[in-house]
């Protein structure tokens, strides 16, 4: 059987890589350390004293918000604009208009924490767009 | 057995667990100390029931929120 000599050319760098790493055996492991940040700020919400601005964020949408916490524990989740979807939602009704577009979500039951909050908001967001 | 971490949304802080078959979400809660909190995959994703097996749900090593319970909803209107 003949065989056709096509010359050499350089091995793929992922089998170079493979090759190098048998031969100088693996490094130590580095540990990386994990952030340990509240939900709002892991999601890009920003806190100005007791406000916090940021975006409801889901898969199908994402909406303009504020969040005010108040004296005592209550705290108000803000909505800007909601779109169609939220509007022909059961929940319509939770979403109170406080002028230029700004809805306030009515919470039968407060989270505790704003982090609680923007879970349920986005929560109920994707529930509307996937209804 | 698989591991999880559990994410507590208030604080970030991570709680890890190593769960075996047959663990339900309360069980999670209770071993944690996160009494009347509620676990999910994330805000896609619907909470756990306190009697769910979650085992068969979730992947090793991966990370899900405890968040406290809220609801939207005025009066009957929409709860």
């Amino acid at each position: 059987m003949r065989i056709k000599d096509l010359g050499t050319r350089p091995a793929p760098a992922t089998i170079r890589e493979k090759f190098s790493r048998m031969l100088r055996g693996h490094g130590p492991a580095i540990p990386v350390q994990r952030r340990q940040i509240p939900y709002w700020q892991e999601r890009g919400w920003t806190r100005q004293g007791r406000m916090y601005r940021g975006t409801y964020q889901t898969p199908y949408a994402a909406f303009t918000g504020q969040i005010e916490e108040h004296l005592g524990g209550h705290i108000d989740f803000w909505l800007y604009m909601p779109s169609n979807e939220i509007r022909n939602s059961s929940h319509w009704a939770c979403f109170q208009h406080r002028g230029n577009d700004w809805y306030l979500v009515h919470m039968s039951k407060l989270p505790r924490d704003t982090g609680s909050g923007i879970l349920t908001i986005e929560r109920l967001i994707t529930e509307a767009y996937e209804q | 057995m698989k591991k999880l971490s559990v994410v507590v949304a208030g604080t970030g802080q991570i709680r890890d667990v190593e769960i075996q078959a047959g663990t339900t979400a309360g069980d999670i809660l209770h071993q944690l100390n996160l009494t009347d909190y509620l676990l999910s995959k994330g805000p896609n994703d619907p909470f756990f029931a306190a009697a769910e097996s979650i085992y068969d749900k979730v992947n090793d090593g991966e990370k899900i929120f405890a968040s406290t319970k809220a609801e939207v909803g005025v009066l009957e209107q929409c709860a």
